[in-house]
């Protein structure tokens, strides 16, 4: 797997006038030819390897190469020298080449190229020089060179490869299936392709030869940059006195995208004008600002924080001797759960290459364990100072190979054992027999894999062969930007929708099945949240824009199917008393300060209740209540109900629900966000936090018993 | 308003979303708190032959609850208070026999130091000295849990009271005292206290439906009831009974399963597996060894003015060009479509490979009754999923396997009924090996190496080993917090034991390579040659330096072949150019080249 070799090649595309003819309803051949192109040269572009590419046109109204001269070679013009594609050629492709007017023949383009070819690769090293022919064939060529072209091929170890409009078998008779039949130049054209890509490899030479629609489809998946696998020679242990030299590979691993985003300046675009500064300041009000050289190092221990200096953790800290794949023991495959892997590959364990006995030794453990049904439990150290991961190794036999697949195992802390109601044997609900053999139908008709006619499996969604969808579109969208700088990003591709979505056949299949299960199972209203907890779902449509700022509480959000289809909301009622605080201050129905008291008086019925549930529900009605005062720009009535809520406070026993408002530091409207406001943000801030030592009147939680004299014991 | 963006919070930096997959955080659902109620009368001090007293099973597990909460969730806040004793500590101490030991806070170096005090025939003796065995009234005890949970400023959003007795009539008999105990459980549990109870072994038999049954919270499921009425007698069966109890089960996702089209299932998505890792240091300020705070700023380098998240875009160049998006454009990219799970189909269980597997699995709990028809239906196949756990984050395949309930001798849960969700790979991310053929081993020699594998055998439990690097690292901050002149010795489990595996092994080892090592080969020594020291070389024969000229490095950037040229010829012709590189990969220098040179 030499990485470092390159490719040369010359893209040859027949831009003459029978390349733009085509059947009523389809694409003419040259439109197919570029998009060949443009994908293939896309594709080159951000695998960013080192081949390198040019462009021959032929059938060009000009006359562009070497080997012009008189009439010979004419209208064949080099449009691009070998070098490595860029964006620049992309946008040549797209606005610069245009069907032409003329006909060349596309054996005298063959040698131009060749020409190109062994010209411009003189003195340097390729791994591969390759000729990719686009064409319809549809011109008369002279047959009389051909053996010279060949020879010529085959001795400057060139390759070829066609794409033709038109499948390369079975087209002499029957006519493709856009109706047209090859004309006798097409005929001719064929067998002279069959011969030459025949004498240049006999068995699979017609492999080389593709339709246009093939290869669009095939070109139309980003590829990645194959990496090199990286070797881990290490040495397998078995006590002291049993080893076996290995070599590891990650064979399943997480691909991230090569580049990542860089953040630069809106205007100047440059990275260069943008700095990140991290400055450390002190827990105090002024927010003193120290030094970094002012810092230590430190963890926290539970409630203790432990200074702990980079030089003392690095003495202390656990230490490995070096790498390792050590057999701590043999276990039963059953004993271990693969919900339980861990870690984020999967490693490949194999012998050295070029040691024989090593792959002996670790053939007689992986057949031992594969007969025995057990796998070695193994301490991985990756390198010197790594962290340990304790692992099972996994007999694996193929036909062509042996090796031990290697995946980590959790460590006691990393497992969190939740116990879940039981689903079984479970009162208030099993599921009938009836419900039973529906959900058995559906599952028969949404099997993926299906045997064909000669028993043969297929399997019609193989996600492992679905290339990661995330980079399919991330590459999209880039070289739409880069080709199109201002215009909005593309929809997604088509394919790439399809390739994620339950296949045709099966969609279909189960469309009965599915009908069947909607009636025999009760489906219940989708509405699932049973209890209030994380401020995602407190705080309802605004997280839906996490990184939105307060103030963009999306207006448009709220105008939701549900405030159409409940008609129009007249008060602050019981059930959303937020939304609807912000649905009628949109409306402006009714005037602000007495929406405002509606609220109010909302909030403090819930209040009433003294209970953790009916608090929040009312943050966010406070918090609504804030928000809306900034927007409209009148900070009265929110600060007056804040003030008066406050004095109420110890009376009432709410010290629990303002330690909330505390912590979502609902603060007093200052005057840099509502000019009437008289509140410095200062004193907003210090608002909440004063007086919350004072004192602590705990809420008196009524007892059963009426006990009285337990009741002052408590206060 | 810090909750709203750190329910999800996504960082400056891209490609970090599905990063932190725990996704809870503790500011926004408030913390949760655990209570220790722990009987201290003479019964909870008397061990049955070589087994250790309940009273010292418990310490020990509640010390392994805090330290683990120390390493897990270092939030969570724990308490310990005994009751039946004969001193009493509380405030005002206006409850007779309750002594607070540890009042409702973080765990932290002394509390575990003060458990560890109380452990062992030693720390039995201590207990008797401290607060030693008296009267028991179990509804002042549970009254005076009660104000802890109150004295709390901070939000609860999970709380948990587990009592620790081997009495299964505290009261002996004393109706008042029970009726009242039983008022204030109840009363408890209308505040949301969750009230287990961990019994522990009687002589004769410890029944719960003589006084507990009314005391503790029912289980979340009418099925559940019946679990777990045996009583503890080992101290690892308490241990994971305490385990399985004292964290809060918590969603990562409530989420949609789409079967078809208008047919959406609500279930639960849980994490039962996550890497715990060394926690992130934190900066003190040297004078008084307090946290600092650390500020993020952005600012523009020519004129200084900060700027907001607004006044960036996001670069990345190819080819030479830079391409420019909006950092929402980048989001929205990675939007394929919303949250939830989207059934494909299902597949038999045998196309599920051993080597798909990409990161911890997930947990998800049918939360509706035709999901649990699916559940129950699923034999020998597993579903297939697209899954999309928060907006903008791209869609992965998930395989559904569904799991069985599996309980234990003790009538614990050990395996929790549900679907496991395997991640599985895409194309992408199968790297291609060559593998070359090696000769096979013979029948003998498999046998001998079945004989060693016998040898070796051991029931795995995958909460058999500890992370020695996370243990090592407490053990170094719990010496230090307790000027500790050494931490604590650890036990590397993830050591292989070689002296007792040689001992196991005798002389099978021998015939093993015997059989397949020819009499000169080394197993152990270097697979491929080293590779020569820098040194042999001469440090001093440098490569001769290649200068190029403007003009001809002009040439090479218009023709966009620069990866022609060599890193060190790149460097060079920087240094030449004055063109200030910050990185020093290749695609770094060339786009750095090509920046300068086409201005």
């Amino acid at each position: 797997m030499a990485r470092s070799a390159k490719t040369a090649l010359v893209l040859c595309l027949d831009v003459g006038f029978s390349m733009s003819n085509s059947a009523p309803g389809q694409e003419p051949p040259f439109q197919q030819a570029k998009k060949v192109i443009q994908k293939f040269v896309q594709r080159q572009v951000f695998a960013e390897n080192k081949d390198e590419l040019g462009l021959v046109l032929f059938g060009s109204d000009i006359t562009k190469n070497n080997l012009a001269k008189d009439d010979q070679y004419q209208n064949i013009s080099v449009h691009r020298q070998l070098m490595i594609p860029n964006f620049e050629l992309l946008e040549e492709i797209q606005n610069d080449v245009h069907p032409g007017s003329q006909q060349a023949d596309w054996l005298d383009a063959l040698v131009v190229c060749m020409d190109l070819l062994q010209n411009e690769t003189l003195g340097k090293k390729y791994e591969r020089l390759n000729i990719v022919m686009l064409t319809d064939l549809n011109t008369p060529s002279s047959p009389d060179q051909l053996d010279i072209i060949i020879g010529n091929l085959k001795r400057a170890g060139i390759t070829l490869q066609f794409f033709l409009p038109f499948p390369v078998d079975g087209g002499g008779s029957n006519p493709p299936h856009g109706g047209k039949a090859l004309s006798r130049e097409q005929q001719q054209g064929l067998e002279m392709t069959k011969q030459v890509m025949m004498s240049l490899d006999e068995e699979d030479g017609l492999e080389e030869v593709y339709t246009f629609s093939d290869a669009i489809e095939k070109l139309s998946v980003f590829k990645r940059v194959e990496k090199r696998p990286m070797a881990w020679p290490c040495t397998l242990t078995i006590g002291s006195s049993l080893a076996i030299k290995i070599v590891g590979y990650k064979a399943v691993c997480e691909e991230r995208p090569r580049k990542s985003w860089s953040v630069v300046d809106a205007q100047t675009h440059q990275k260069d004008d943008i700095k990140r500064d991290v400055v450390y300041c002190l827990n105090d009000d002024e927010e003193t600002e120290v030094q970094k050289d002012d810092t230590i190092q430190g963890y926290r221990y539970g409630s203790d924080i432990v200074p702990f200096s980079k030089v003392d953790q690095d003495q202390m800290k656990y230490k490995t001797d070096g790498k390792s794949f050590a057999v701590l023991g043999f276990t039963k495959q059953s004993m271990i759960n693969r919900h339980q892997f861990v870690g984020t590959q999967v490693l490949k364990v194999f012998a050295p290459k070029d040691d024989e006995h090593a792959g002996v030794a670790l053939s007689g453990l992986i057949r031992a364990l594969d007969d025995l049904k057990m796998v070695a439990v193994v301490r991985y150290v990756y390198a010197r100072n790594g962290n340990p991961q304790v692992g099972a190794a996994f007999p694996c036999i193929k036909e062509k190979y042996e090796c031990l697949v290697y995946v980590q195992l959790p460590f006691m802390e990393d497992l969190r054992q939740y116990s879940f109601p039981s689903l079984e044997n479970n009162k208030k609900y099993t599921p009938s027999e009836d419900q039973l053999s529906a959900v058995d139908s559906l599952i028969d008709s949404m099997m993926l894999v299906e045997e064909d006619k000669d028993g043969v499996k297929k399997d019609l969604f193989k996600v492992n062969h679905i290339p990661n969808p995330q980079y399919q579109r991330l590459f999209q969208c880039l070289h739409h930007r880069a080709v199109n700088p201002s215009a909005p990003l593309p929809p997604m591709d088509p394919w790439l929708t399809t390739a994620l979505q339950r296949p045709l056949a099966v969609a279909t299949r189960c469309q009965a099945p599915l009908e069947t299960l909607k009636k025999k199972f009760p489906l219940k209203e989708v509405v699932k949240k049973k209890e209030l907890k994380t401020s995602k779902e407190l705080f309802g449509n605004s997280t839906e824009e996490p990184d939105a700022k307060k103030a963009k509480v999306d207006e448009e959000e709220d105008f939701n199917l549900a405030d159409i289809t409940e008609g129009s909301i007249t008060q602050v009622g019981s059930v959303d008393p937020a939304r609807d605080f912000r649905t009628l201050i949109r409306q402006k129905s009714l005037p602000f300060g007495e929406v405002c008291q509606q609220l109010t008086g909302r909030i403090e019925q819930l209040l009433g209740n003294k209970n953790m549930n009916y608090y929040i529900k009312c943050i966010p009605c406070i918090q609504t209540f804030r928000e809306q005062s900034v927007q409209v720009g009148n900070a009265d009535h929110y600060n007056s109900y804040i003030q008066s809520l406050k004095t109420s406070i110890p009376v009432r026993g709410l010290q629990e629900f303002w330690d909330m408002l505390v912590q979502d530091a609902l603060t007093l409207i200052n005057k840099d966000e509502v000019d009437g406001s008289t509140f410095s943000s200062h004193d907003a801030k210090q608002f909440l936090t004063a007086g919350e030592k004072k004192e602590e009147l705990v809420a008196a939680v009524v007892d059963d018993t009426g006990d009285v004299d337990d009741l002052l014991d408590m206060m | 308003m810090a909750q709203w963006n750190d329910y999800h919070h996504e960082d400056e930096d891209v490609d970090g979303e599905e990063r932190d997959e725990s996704g809870v955080d503790y500011k926004s659902t408030g913390r949760d708190s655990l209570v220790f109620l722990v009987d201290a009368s003479k019964e909870m001090f008397k061990g049955e032959d070589e087994e250790p007293s309940p009273f010292d099973m418990t310490m020990q597990c509640v010390r392994s609850v805090y330290t683990s909460k120390i390493i897990s969730s270092d939030k969570d806040l724990v308490a310990l208070v005994f009751y039946g004793t004969e001193q009493s500590k509380n405030p005002r101490n206006s409850f007779k026999h309750v002594y607070i030991y540890h009042d409702l806070d973080l765990p932290g170096a002394r509390r575990v130091q003060d458990v560890d005090g109380l452990r062992g025939e030693k720390g039995a003796q201590v207990a008797g000295e401290t607060m030693g065995s008296g009267n028991t009234n179990l509804g002042e005890a549970l009254w005076c849990c009660s104000n802890l949970y109150s004295d709390i400023k901070l939000r609860l959003s999970h709380k948990r009271l587990m009592i620790f007795t081997c009495r299964d009539t505290p009261h002996g008999g004393d109706s008042e005292r029970d009726r009242q105990a039983r008022t204030k459980a109840s009363d408890l549990k209308e505040t949301g206290v969750v009230i287990d109870l961990m019994h522990l072994m009687k002589p004769g038999g410890f029944d719960v439906s003589l006084f507990f049954c009314d005391v503790v919270s029912p289980p979340e499921d009418e099925a559940e009831l019946g679990l777990q009425m045996e009583p503890c007698g080992k101290l690892e069966d308490l241990q994971k009974r305490v385990r399985a109890k004292e964290m809060k089960k918590r969603s990562v996702a409530s989420l949609n399963l789409c079967l078809g089209e208008g047919m959406n299932v609500a279930v639960g998505v849980y994490i039962t597996a996550l890497q715990a890792r060394k926690p992130n240091a934190i900066k003190l300020y040297r004078d008084n060894n307090e946290p600092v705070r650390t500020k993020t700023r952005l600012y523009h380098t020519q004129t200084g003015s900060l700027l907001l998240p607004s006044d960036t875009k996001r670069v990345q160049v190819y080819a030479g060009r830079q391409i420019v998006m909006e950092k929402d454009e980048v989001d929205v990219i990675k939007k394929f479509s919303d949250p939830g799970l989207e059934l494909i189909g299902f597949k038999p269980m045998e196309r599920l490979k051993l080597h798909h597997h990409l990161r911890s699995a997930v947990f998800i709990y049918p939360e509706e009754e035709m999901v649990t028809g699916v559940w129950s239906a699923c034999v020998n196949v597993f579903a297939l999923c697209k899954y999309t756990r928060i907006r903008n984050s791209p869609p992965r395949f998930l395989a559904l396997v569904p799991q069985k309930e599996e309980v234990d001798d003790g009538q614990a849960q050990i395996a929790a009924p549900g679907f496991h969700g395997i991640f599985l790979p895409y194309a992408d991310d199968i790297r291609t090996l060559d593998t070359t053929q090696l000769p096979t081993a013979s029948e003998s020699q498999v046998d001998k190496m079945k004989e060693i594998v016998h040898k070796l055998r051991f029931k795995y439990r995958s909460d058999a080993f500890e992370n020695p690097v996370l243990q090592q690292h407490y053990r170094n901050l719990e010496a230090l917090a307790l000027d500790l002149m050494a931490p604590e010795h650890i036990e590397d489990l993830t050591m292989p034991n070689v002296n007792m595996m040689d001992q196991r092994l005798g002389s099978l080892a021998q015939e093993f390579r015997d059989l397949v090592y020819p009499a000169d080969y080394n197993p152990e020594g270097k697979t491929a040659p080293k590779r020569k020291p820098a040194e042999a070389a001469g440090g001093t024969e440098k490569k001769p330096k290649v200068e190029m000229s403007e003009d001809e490095l002009r040439g090479h950037v218009q023709k966009g072949n620069l990866g022609k040229l060599t890193v060190p010829v790149l460097k060079d012709a920087c240094k030449q150019f004055g063109v200030k590189v910050t990185g020093t990969k290749k695609q770094e220098l060339i786009d750095a080249l090509t920046a300068q040179l086409t201005k």
